[in-house]
């Protein structure tokens, strides 16, 4: 049917020429991009001036950068939605929630990152300002409603990553997880390529919602060929399994504070991206990627959760950790309902502290140890009360213990999990978490329960706890907040629900989405 | 047939066989030089697709982008990495070409069942020939206006990570204690971590 198939042809490519020029830009919806690109130049320019100018100037920039950018996005909640860049970006609430989640995993790794950066002998300036370009790729992928521009900005975000998980170039381990994160990484932008340009060839426009009128007019079984090389791409920004291989090695081996980022930021942009391709591009499709999910998802739970058991790097266990995270955020956008989305941006935004928390922990172990590994952790309660509250907190709050943010936001994945007849990820999901509060119990064990004389060589030399060096105090004020969120926001815990529930009412694409399955659950 | 159509069909076919052939044999040929040479005749012969299908534009970009800087880039690699080294012997490394021909000839079937079964918008939009480039630069600086400057701070980042990548000196002294860096964040990671040597 090669007639209709030409009614699809939009009149992008056919404007007259000079049209395009008188309409408005609406620039205004990237502002807080801007700032942020504001404080890269920044800390570049104060890097001229020498390692001590950017050791002093580099850091209050990101913050003020950093601030402004939160507080503009907070400006931005609710407002008019019109699209800006003729298509290119919509700054609906969803890309504000997931924007400011990845601002806030910026500010939160960089105050955690001084420290780490001038112990290992590492540049700072340069390194604040890629991952300031990396912040501002993954932001502008959360609003992006243009197939070119998601693929810029998943540039943007992939090339900033890669550098950053080279960093420590003294250290072999480093070196390698750039080269195999830039290897992997490529290859899943390729499939990205190779999808987008099949979808464009379908549609002939490279708008998202322009592609999805389309794809519901006339599926093609070229546009499932689409879907599944596009999914392949989201599946490997959020590691899900089996496009996990990467993680391990990757977190394993990049500066502390970078993994923190990339389990975090660039976690939370995959998901973005996720709802923007797949809910907003796809709806045709509903139930094939909504199948394609469910088996990731299980997957991601089980193999994520068991693996954990077995690892003696903390980094490494948490690397595992993440993976089956996602797996539980999974079950959110699997359920497409109005409870399921809200569920999703609450647990990345519960997950953005409990997962930070315990990062500061680890790093202020590693700066003063020199170790990562859990059985130095042995008895460490005696030594640093600080780091065992917290990285317990956290851990348990990852695990889901009731009192803690993570519980709640794991109880609302299951319940809108149950509530959509999604049984097979509940039990997945329930039974999972029991196994991952196996593996953070026992490091908290490992803390808590030995005797003095138990304790592991590198406890027992454990130097005297000081504060005064620069990188110190940030350090600790993130290590804080961060548990004191993880903590106490259990129970105050209604005005984030509430706040992720007008994320999703304030999203004319998910709304359209809950409608549409409203129907299909009635008709 | 016009003589314009079928001079058309045998430049498309010469230039297919070329991409074809040539692409199997920067996959396939052992010397890292040839197969860099071949490499550079399949992005000449893609640019003539383009010229084919009047995207005059499209055609020089690929020229300029491909051949004259990436092709360079990597012969110079090549130049500049001239090493022999013995490699060590991977085991099965038959199996492993076996499986992964097979998955790429399932791709392959798979693509070209499913561009047999779709019905493509033919004959497409029409080529706009030497406005192209008129074109090109209205949307730059309309509705892709935002992937447009955003490359602009991919290039500069890829820049100054490129230039920390490669620069040779990395600070030995802590900024703050004036102390040598201590290393033990680095040196505990040359140790393999998934040897739990403190268990008994």
């Amino acid at each position: 049917m090669p007639e209709t198939g030409a009614l699809f042809l939009t009149n992008q490519s056919m404007t007259a020429p000079g049209e395009l020029l008188g309409l408005a830009l609406n620039a205004g919806a990237i502002l807080p991009e801007g700032i942020i690109l504001l404080a890269m130049l920044g800390t570049l320019l104060v890097d001229l001036a020498g390692q001590k100018a950017a050791a002093k100037w580099a850091p209050p920039i990101c913050y003020i950068g950093l601030g402004t950018s939160l507080c503009l996005l907070a400006l931005q909640w609710n407002g008019p939605l019109e699209p800006s860049f003729l298509g290119a970006f919509l700054a609906d609430n969803l890309a504000v929630a997931f924007r400011a989640v990845i601002a806030l995993s910026t500010l939160i790794s960089l105050l955690i990152s001084w420290r780490y950066a001038e112990q290992s002998g590492s540049p700072v300036g340069e390194y604040a300002a890629i991952l300031l370009a990396a912040t501002l790729g993954a932001m502008l992928l959360c609003g992006s409603t243009d197939l070119i521009s998601v693929f810029v900005s998943l540039e943007t975000l992939s090339v900033a990553s890669y550098l950053l998980a080279g960093y420590m170039k003294r250290d072999a381990r480093s070196s390698e997880a750039a080269l195999k994160y830039l290897l992997v990484g490529s290859a899943a932008a390729a499939v990205f390529l190779y999808g987008a340009s099949l979808l464009y060839g379908i549609s002939g426009s490279t708008n998202l919602q322009e592609i999805g009128v389309a794809l519901l007019t006339s599926p093609t079984p070229l546009a499932a060929l689409a879907l599944v090389f596009v999914l392949s791409t989201v599946a490997f920004k959020i590691a899900a399994v089996p496009f996990h291989q990467w993680t391990p090695d990757v977190y394993e081996g990049s500066p502390t504070p970078v993994v923190a980022f990339l389990s975090v930021g660039s976690k939370a942009a995959g998901f973005a991206l996720a709802v923007r391709l797949l809910v907003g591009c796809f709806g045709a499709f509903d139930n094939q990627w909504k199948l394609l999910f469910t088996v990731l998802a299980v997957l991601s739970m089980t193999l994520g959760n068991v693996v954990a058991l077995a690892q003696t790097s903390m980094k490494r266990m948490l690397a595992y950790s993440s993976i089956g995270q996602a797996g539980f955020v999974m079950i959110g956008l699997v359920c497409g309902t109005e409870d399921g989305y809200a569920a999703m941006v609450l647990y990345m935004a519960a997950y953005l502290f409990m997962n930070l928390g315990a990062f500061a922990c680890i790093i202020l172990f590693t700066i003063r140890t020199g170790s990562d590994r859990i059985s130095d952790y042995a008895g460490l309660y005696q030594k640093d009360p600080l780091i065992t509250l917290g990285l317990s907190l956290c851990l348990l709050s990852l695990g889901g213990i009731p009192p803690m943010l993570g519980f709640f936001g794991k109880i609302y994945l299951f319940f809108a999990g149950w509530a959509d007849q999604q049984y097979l990820l509940v039990v997945v999901g329930l039974v999972t978490s029991v196994i991952s509060i196996y593996y953070y119990i026992s490091v908290i064990k490992m803390m808590v329960v030995k005797e003095p004389h138990e304790a592991s060589e590198v406890v027992k030399a454990y130097p005297s706890i000081q504060w005064k060096t620069i990188g110190m105090q940030p350090l600790r004020a993130a290590l804080v907040t961060c548990v004191l969120v993880t903590a106490v926001g259990g129970i105050l815990s209604s005005p984030l629900f509430q706040w992720a529930n007008s994320a999703v009412a304030g999203t004319p694409l998910l709304q359209e989405a809950i409608a549409l399955t409203g129907e299909r659950a009635l008709g | 047939m016009t003589i314009a159509a079928s001079t058309e069909l045998i430049c498309f076919l010469i230039l297919g066989a070329v991409v074809v052939l040539g692409s199997i044999g920067v996959v396939l040929l052992t010397n890292i030089v040839y197969s860099a040479f071949l490499l550079g005749g399949v992005f000449m012969a893609v640019a003539g697709l383009y010229l084919l299908l009047n995207a005059s534009f499209v055609a020089a970009a690929q020229v300029l982008v491909y051949v004259g800087a990436v092709n360079v880039l990597i012969l110079f690699a090549i130049m500049l990495v001239n090493k022999k080294e013995e490699l060590k012997p991977i085991k099965g490394l038959q199996l492993r070409k076996i499986l992964s021909g097979a998955i790429c000839l399932g791709l392959l079937s798979l693509l070209i069942r499913v561009d047999f079964t779709t019905p493509w918008n033919l004959p497409g939009p029409k080529a706009i020939g030497e406005d192209a480039t008129e074109r090109i630069g209205e949307h730059l600086f309309t509705d892709y206006l935002l992937p447009f400057e955003l490359a602009s701070v991919l290039l500069l980042m890829a820049m100054i990570g490129a230039i920390v990548l490669a620069r040779r000196d990395v600070l030995i002294q802590d900024l703050d204690t004036e102390k040598a860096i201590d290393l033990p964040i680095i040196e505990n990671g040359k140790e393999p971590l998934l040897i739990d040597k403190t268990s008994p």
